[in-house]
């Protein structure tokens, strides 16, 4: 078995520090594949003067050059040719640019295991059916977002009783029906199955202001639970408490805090990160977290604030293998979380973006221009 | 929010409003008269007021830092004897005071005198605060009536100014229109236009293109576009002090202003020489970041991705790199050393350009820049300042300053090589 079947193949997701050999191992197998059958990330590890031979110590491995998703999105890079690729995800597209990426059948294979280590971890298999309500698309050929495919993955953990999606594919476009998921919570509420809500938590969140507005509000039967993912995206500026939320979901869904479960994953790392009881992202065993400096892009100590470099050796059909997100992030101590979970905790701050400069040098304001709408159009993606 | 004549209506009014607009100017311009010395007496009361604090809340949230030193920016504009000195500088005589002339040839006398252009569309891009009233209050003193589309992110600033200026004075109501118009209703924006003698901007180019589109033929278009400044060094006066002042102006502005540094230019052929000034000037610059702490982190973010990703893209380009360049990083701040001359944006955040360009480059060099050239922050030894500067005005520099004080305004300077109150005027002819 390869080292990286090896690493998803492991039973405790979160002894993380302890897989630290074998997640070199299984990396620099990763970065010697890539460094060889993709052209363009030789390209780069050559500019950068490294090798994947480099990666001699667990410490290495912030050596590798992150690609920015960015990059991604501006160009397609892959490690194999097409025909061995099984499946695509794309990642929501800003301003018509998307990063494509591909997946081979032995990064799927480990995807699966680490799929259900995850959920059995955070209990998320059942064999008791529910009803879904998925706060995303409706899986269509014209969709390959990567968090289509995931929510819909999601509707597996348990026997589905029924599927609705609250963003509704019509007249080519996708457009949210709140008021079709009201009348879907009203109905699961008298039903003796669970309920499972699973995508946006904006969306999550506006379906109960909607409720709430309409003076209406239920008690989810036992078991049922909300699973969010997906990001906040265009919601950023309407993000709402996390406290307040719970309460909210408490109070309108009767769904307690602790069966609310929060996942998040992207297309150039697709890693799932499921909450801890106390809402907190460990790293598990496929991943590490490196949080960069802003300005010099050199790895900063736990606590403090910086870009969120992520590494995982899944795929070897895409170099995705340490990819930097537009994210602004803190990597936690594990001693910080009370939950017993040995791996230190991620936590999302915001998003790179000029959106506040105010500036008058010229072709600044363009930058800062294309950037806010690169945001809008990302969110409306 | 609308605020036309001295009412606040809803958004909503817009198009109604605007059916009766031009009618309703037409009647002002027939009729009244706007006296500088009104104008200058409502603002003086209004400055009094922003001292005593009554605008800080709304102030305050749109800066980072602390709205003092903005407030006291606003103070010194809104001075009433700063302002009767900038007319007199710009105007060389009383506002609206007629002159009489006897030509040599044509007439035999005839009576010259400024008067308001008629109506002024003004529209500012979002992105300076308090810029759309400063706007609107220069076209007050030069008599125009003010048509305003307020940039997407006011946040209520604007009218409340206007509200309180015209409880102050009460017959500069029919001189102000402030209108929320968001930039895509292009049919109101057109409407605005068509019935405007000059249509001032502020943006960048993609904002000027666009008012470009929209302006009728015959309206005069006045545009303060976006600039970029930049340091020339060819020797110095002081130089610890001068290079700290240089590096104090670099962060405090973060290069962010059109007159903030963005390329330092060295007096030198030899890239040995921009290396060494690297090396050099980088412990100042790391200073200055410690005395100007940048807070943005998620724009400093923004931009060190953007930079690293064109690294990337130009190394699977098959390209160098680092374009030739060479960065030379302190803390939190860098200099790049460029091989080439070419005027340019930086990285902004304390991250400026360094370039060589020998005195005998600059004028052929700069004059391809000309639309962007503004400010110059000159270091040099005492003897040399004169020709220097006449060297980079001759380029086409507009603005020729001391190293720290390259931001810095001062009352009755020109913008942009111009007066831009005489731009918001013209002059009448009347033969007796």
């Amino acid at each position: 078995m390869g080292s990286r079947l090896q690493l998803f193949r492991l039973k405790k997701p979160f002894e993380t520090e302890r897989s630290n050999k074998l997640f070199l191992r299984a990396l620099r197998e990763n970065c010697a594949y890539h460094y060889t059958h993709c052209p363009e990330y030789k390209q780069i590890l050559d500019e950068a003067r490294f090798a994947p031979e480099d990666l001699k110590e667990y410490a290495d491995i912030a050596r590798i050059p992150p690609i920015p998703t960015l990059f991604f999105k501006r160009h397609h890079v892959y490690s194999m040719p097409r025909r061995r690729t099984l499946i695509r995800a794309t990642s929501s597209g800003t301003s018509g640019q998307f990063s494509d990426i591909r997946f081979d059948t032995g990064g799927l294979w480990a995807g699966l295991w680490m799929v259900l280590t995850v959920a059995k971890q955070r209990r998320l298999l059942s064999p008791r059916p529910c009803h879904y309500i998925v706060m995303g698309y409706r899986p269509h050929r014209s969709n390959k977002t990567a968090i289509a495919k995931t929510a819909y993955g999601y509707t597996l953990f348990a026997p589905a009783l029924s599927r609705t999606f609250a963003l509704k594919y019509a007249d080519g476009k996708y457009s949210p029906d709140l008021d079709g998921i009201v009348n879907a919570i009203v109905k699961h509420s008298r039903s003796r199955f669970p309920t499972r809500f699973i995508g946006f938590p904006a969306y999550t969140w506006f379906v109960m202001k909607r409720m709430e507005e309409r003076g209406i509000s239920v008690k989810l039967p036992e078991h049922s639970i909300i699973m969010l993912g997906g990001g906040w995206k265009q919601f950023y500026r309407e993000q709402v408490d996390k406290r307040e939320f719970y309460e909210m979901a408490e109070r309108i869904l009767g769904v307690p805090e602790d069966h609310i479960v929060e996942a998040f994953g992207a297309a150039e790392h697709p890693i799932l990160y499921c909450d801890c009881p106390h809402h907190h992202f460990h790293v598990p065993v496929y991943s590490r977290v490196i949080i960069r400096d802003v300005h010099t892009l050199e790895p900063v100590e736990n606590g403090k604030v910086g870009l969120v470099n992520l590494l995982t050796p899944m795929v070897k059909a895409t170099p995705i293998q340490s990819i930097m997100t537009d994210d602004l992030g803190i990597l936690h101590d594990a001693s910080e979380c009370p939950c017993g979970i040995p791996a230190p905790w991620l936590e999302i701050i915001g998003r790179v973006g000029l959106k506040d400069i105010k500036t008058c040098a010229a072709g600044a304001g363009d930058i800062l221009t294309a950037a806010v709408a690169e945001t809008d159009k990302e969110g409306k993606a | 929010m609308i605020l036309a004549n001295g009412t606040v209506y809803e958004t909503s009014e817009q198009n109604r409003l605007l059916d009766t607009l031009e009618q309703e100017i037409d009647r002002t311009r027939a009729t009244l008269t706007l006296d500088p010395e009104t104008v200058i007496r409502a603002v003086s009361v209004l400055r009094q007021r922003v001292l005593d604090g009554a605008f800080r809340d709304l102030i305050a949230s749109f800066l980072t830092d602390s709205p003092d030193h903005y407030i006291q920016l606003a103070a010194d504009f809104m001075d009433g004897d700063s302002l009767r000195y900038r007319m007199a500088r710009e105007f060389g005589k009383e506002f609206a005071a007629e002159e009489h002339v006897t030509p040599p040839y044509g007439v035999s006398g005839a009576t010259v005198r400024f008067m308001p252009l008629g109506t002024l569309f003004h529209i500012a891009a979002g992105n300076m605060d308090g810029l759309p009233a400063f706007s609107v209050l220069e076209g007050l003193l030069t008599g125009n009536v003010n048509v305003l589309k307020l940039p997407q992110a006011d946040n209520g600033l604007t009218v409340e100014i206007f509200r309180q200026l015209i409880a102050i004075e009460p017959t500069l109501a029919p001189f102000i229109y402030v209108f929320d118009t968001p930039s895509s209703d292009v049919t109101a924006m057109r409407r605005m236009a068509e019935m405007s003698d000059g249509i001032v901007v502020w943006g960048g180019d993609g904002a000027v293109s666009a008012v470009r589109a929209l302006a009728p033929t015959g309206a005069k278009l006045i545009e303060w576009g976006h600039k970029l400044g930049f340091a020339y060094i060819s020797g110095y006066e002081n130089k610890e002090a001068e290079l700290q002042a240089l590096a104090d102006h670099i962060l405090e502005s973060r290069q962010l202003l059109c007159s903030s540094c963005q390329t330092v230019y060295l007096d030198t052929e030899r890239m040995d020489d921009v290396r060494a000034f690297c090396r050099e000037f980088l412990p100042y610059l790391d200073q200055a970041a410690r005395n100007y702490p940048i807070r943005e982190v998620g724009a400093v973010a923004e931009m060190t991705l953007r930079r690293y990703t064109e690294r990337l893209e130009r190394a699977i380009g098959g390209q160098d790199a680092n374009d030739g360049r060479e960065t030379f990083r302190g803390n939190t701040v860098s200099l790049t050393a460029c091989p080439d001359s070419e005027l340019e944006l930086s990285y902004m955040y304390g991250n400026p350009l360094v370039k060589r360009l020998p005195q005998k480059d600059l004028l052929p060099t700069l004059r391809r820049a000309k639309g962007t050239l503004q400010t110059a922050g000159l270091l040099c030894p005492p003897d040399r300042r004169a020709a220097l500067s006449d060297l980079l005005a001759r380029a086409g520099v507009d603005r020729i300053m001391r190293a720290g004080h390259m931001s810095v305004t001062f009352c009755g300077e020109a913008h942009d090589g111009e007066y831009p109150l005489r731009r918001y005027t013209r002059v009448v002819n009347m033969e007796d």
